[in-house]
C-alpha cells in the first residue's frame, strides 16, 4: 500500500513537472484506451460501452496494469453514453443498433432547430439541456447517472494502484454542443445566417459551462480537465469564424481552470496548425496542448515548446498497423525532439479497438529505455 | 452584371444571389447563361479554397448557396448544356460521413458531369442496381472509416462480378483513403480532393 501511494507521487510529480516545462527524470507515459482494453482483455463492445461503468474501469484497470509501467491514465472509466452529453446527438450502440463487437457510433442528426437558440437565450442553457436530455435524448440523464456516481471510486481504484487518473473529465466550448445538435452542416450554415444569434446563445450558455468546469474541477479534486475541441477544428473554419465562435471560448474556460489550479489538457483532435500561435495567450507552463496526429506536433513543439507542455501522439494507423518497431523509433523521435522537458507520451486521441497490443507495449516501453 | 452573381456567390452572398437570380428570370433570361455564372462562382470558391483563404465553412456555405439558386432555374439546370459524362456516387456501406461526398457531387455538376447521388449507408446491391440502370462513365465510392473499407472492396468485387466494371472508371476519396487504399479495394483511381476528382473525370473522358 505504501509503496503504491509513494509510486503515485513519484508519478504525478514527474507529470507535474513536464506541465511546469521542466524536465523529468523521464518522460512521463500517459495513455488512453477503452474500447482497446476491452478487446485486449477479451470483452465485447455491446458489454463494456455502457449501463456497467464500475465493470468497465475495471477492464480498463486489467487492460493497463499488463502492457508495461504506464505513470498516469488520462480517463479513470468509460460510458459510451458520455459522447452524448458532449454533442448533444444519439449514440448507437454496438448490441443494441449495431453487431455486437462493432464500435459505438455517434449519429448526428439535426436534432436542435434553429428556433432554439431563441429559447437558449430566454430560458438558460440548464433548462434547455435538461429538456433536451429528457426529451431528444432518450432521458440521457438516467444512462449517464451511473457513470457519474461511479466516477470517484474510479479514480480512487487507480490511485490505489500508484497510476495518476489525469484527466479523467471533458468540458468543453458552446460551439462543440451546438455543432453536434444541430449536425456539422446546418451549424456551420448557422454562423453565416445567423451569426449574431449564434453568438447570442454562446454568450448565454459560456458563464454556465464555466462554472459547471469550475465545480468538477473543484468537487472531485481533479489534477486536470479535458478540454474538448473535435468539429472546431481550424481545418474545418475559416479563420473569421474561427476567431469569433471558437477560440475566445477556449480561453475563458482555459483560464478559469488554471485560477482553480487545475491543468486544462487541450484535447485537441483534427488539424489545428494554422491557429498554434493563438495558445501562446493562453497561461504559461499552466496547460498541455494534446493532439491526435493530425496537427503537424512539430510545429506545435517550435511555436509552443516554450509556453506549453505537450502530449501526443502515437497516431491510431500506427498503433493499428505499423510493427513494434517502427512505434518505437517514432516515441524515440518525440522524446527526443519534443521533449525531453515539457513532453507527455501518449497516443493520439485513444488507441483504438483495432491497435496491437505489441505496438502500445512499445509506445510504454518507450519511456524506459 | 454576369461577373457580378459569380462574385456574389463566391463572396457568399446568399441573399443577393437569390434576388439576382429570380430578377433575371423574370426578365426572361434564359437559364443556361445564369449557370455558367454560378458554376463561374465555385470556381472561384475552388480557387479561394486552394489558397486557403476559405476552408471547409466557406464550401459547405458554398455548396448550399448553389444548390437554393440552381434549385430555382427548375429542370433547366439538370438540363444544361452538354454534359460531359455520368457518375453513380455514394457513401459505402455503413459509413454515413456526406459532407465530403456532397462537395464532390457539387463540383463534379459544375463540371458538366451528371451525378446520381445514391446518399449514404449505400448497400452493395444498390451500387450495382444503379450503375446497371444509369450506365454511368464513373462509379464514385466515397468512405472515410477505415473499417469499411472492406465493404468499398466488396462494392468494387460485385461489380466486376456483374461484369459492370468493364468499360468504366470507379473512383474513391474520402478522409484517409489514399493509393495503399485504392489498391487494397482495386479501385481505378483515388482522390485527394473534389477539384481532383473533376480533372481526373475530365482526363479520363479526354476533355480539358
Ligand atoms: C464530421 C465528422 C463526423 C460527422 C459526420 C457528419 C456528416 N454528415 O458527414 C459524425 C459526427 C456523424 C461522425 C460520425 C462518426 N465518425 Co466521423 N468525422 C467527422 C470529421 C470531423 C470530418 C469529416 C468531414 O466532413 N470532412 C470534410 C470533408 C470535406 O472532407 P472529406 O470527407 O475527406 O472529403 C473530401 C475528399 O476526401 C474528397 N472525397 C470525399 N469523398 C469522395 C468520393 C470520391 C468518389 C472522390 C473522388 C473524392 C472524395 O473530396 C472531398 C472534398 O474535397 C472527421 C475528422 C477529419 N479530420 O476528417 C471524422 C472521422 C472521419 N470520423 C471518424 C469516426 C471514427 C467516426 C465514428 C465511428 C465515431 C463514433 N465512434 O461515433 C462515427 C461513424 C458514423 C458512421 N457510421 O459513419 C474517424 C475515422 C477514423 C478512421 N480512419 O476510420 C475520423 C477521421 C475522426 C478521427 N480522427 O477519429 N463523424
Amino acid at each position: 500500500m505504501a509503496q503504491a501511494s509513494d509510486l503515485y507521487d513519484e508519478r504525478l510529480q514527474r507529470i507535474k513537472t513536464a506541465v511546469a516545462l521542466a524536465k523529468p527524470d523521464r518522460v512521463p507515459c500517459v495513455p488512453l484506451g477503452d474500447s482497446f482494453a476491452a478487446k485486449l482483455v477479451g470483452e465485447k463492445l455491446s458489454v463494456f460501452c455502457t449501463g456497467r461503468p464500475e465493470a468497465a474501469y475495471k477492464t480498463m484497470i486489467r487492460a493497463f496494469t499488463s502492457l508495461g509501467e504506464i505513470d498516469g491514465i488520462q480517463h479513470a472509466g468509460f460510458d459510451a453514453n458520455m459522447l452524448s452529453t458532449i454533442w448533444l446527438s444519439k449514440v448507437r450502440m454496438p448490441g443494441v443498433d449495431l453487431p455486437e463487437d462493432n464500435l459505438w457510433q455517434v449519429e448526428e442528426q439535426e436534432l436542435m432547430k434553429p428556433e432554439d437558440y431563441d429559447v437558449i437565450i430566454k430560458d438558460g442553457w440548464q433548462k434547455f439541456t435538461d429538456d433536451f436530455w429528457l426529451n431528444k435524448l432518450d432521458n440521457l440523464g438516467a444512462r449517464v447517472q451511473p457513470f457519474f456516481a461511479s466516477m470517484p471510486a474510479a479514480m480512487q481504484a487507480w490511485k490505489d494502484l500508484g497510476i495518476v487518473p489525469f484527466s479523467p473529465v471533458i468540458v468543453t466550448i458552446p460551439y462543440e454542443y451546438f455543432c453536434g445538435a444541430r449536425s456539422m452542416r446546418e451549424f456551420i450554415k448557422d454562423l453565416y445566417r445567423r451569426p449574431d444569434k449564434v453568438q447570442e446563445a454562446m454568450d448565454v450558455v459560456m458563464p454556465v459551462l464555466v462554472e459547471q468546469a469550475r465545480q468538477l474541477a473543484r468537487g472531485l479534486n481533479l489534477h486536470g480537465l479535458w478540454v474538448g475541441g473535435w468539429r472546431s477544428a481550424s481545418e474545418f473554419l475559416s479563420r473569421p469564424l474561427w476567431e469569433r465562435f471558437v477560440f475566445p471560448y477556449y480561453k475563458q474556460i482555459v483560464e478559469a481552470l488554471v485560477d482553480e489550479g487545475a491543468i486544462p489538457v487541450l484535447h485537441w483532435d483534427s488539424n489545428w496548425t494554422r491557429d498554434l500561435e493563438y495558445l501562446l495567450q493562453f497561461p504559461k507552463a499552466k496547460c498541455v496542448f494534446s493532439p491526435d496526429g493530425a496537427t503537424d506536433i512539430f510545429k506545435a513543439k517550435e511555436v509552443l515548446g516554450d509556453h506549453m507542455c505537450i502530449m501526443g501522439d502515437v497516431p491510431a494507423e500506427m498503433l493499428a498497423l505499423a510493427t513494434p518497431e517502427k512505434v518505437t523509433e517514432y516515441c524515440k523521435r518525440l522524446i527526443s525532439e519534443i521533449g525531453p522537458s515539457g513532453f507527455i507520451l501518449a497516443q493520439g486521441c485513444d488507441i483504438p479497438p483495432n491497435a496491437k497490443p505489441e505496438n502500445v507495449r512499445a509506445m510504454i516501453a518507450s519511456v524506459h529505455q | 452584371m454576369g461577373a457580378n452573381l459569380s462574385e456574389m456567390l463566391a463572396d457568399l452572398q446568399e441573399n443577393q444571389v437569390i434576388e439576382a437570380v429570380k430578377e433575371r428570370l423574370a426578365k426572361g433570361e434564359p437559364a443556361i447563361g445564369i449557370i455558367d455564372e454560378l458554376q463561374h462562382g465555385m470556381e472561384l470558391v475552388g480557387t479561394r479554397y486552394q489558397a486557403q483563404e476559405y476552408y471547409l465553412s466557406e464550401l459547405i456555405m458554398s455548396a448550399d448557396i448553389f444548390k437554393s439558386a440552381t434549385g430555382l432555374l427548375g429542370d433547366a439546370f439538370k438540363a444544361s448544356g452538354e454534359k460531359i459524362g455520368k457518375i453513380v456516387l455514394g457513401t459505402v456501406f455503413e459509413d454515413i460521413h456526406d459532407i465530403g461526398k456532397d462537395i464532390v457531387s457539387i463540383i463534379l455538376s459544375c463540371n458538366g458531369i451528371d451525378v446520381i447521388d445514391l446518399g449514404v449507408n449505400v448497400p452493395i446491391e444498390r451500387f450495382v442496381e444503379a450503375v446497371r440502370q444509369h450506365k454511368p462513365d464513373f462509379v464514385g465510392l466515397s468512405c472515410l472509416l477505415t473499417t469499411a473499407y472492406d465493404n468499398m472492396k466488396a462494392t468494387v468485387e460485385a461489380l466486376d462480378a456483374a461484369g459492370l466494371h468493364e468499360g468504366r472508371k470507379i473512383l474513391i476519396g474520402g478522409g484517409p483513403v489514399d493509393e495503399t487504399t485504392r489498391a487494397y479495394v482495386k479501385a481505378d483511381a483515388f482522390c485527394k480532393n473534389a477539384q481532383e476528382a473533376a480533372d481526373m473525370a475530365k482526363k479520363m473522358l479526354g476533355v480539358n
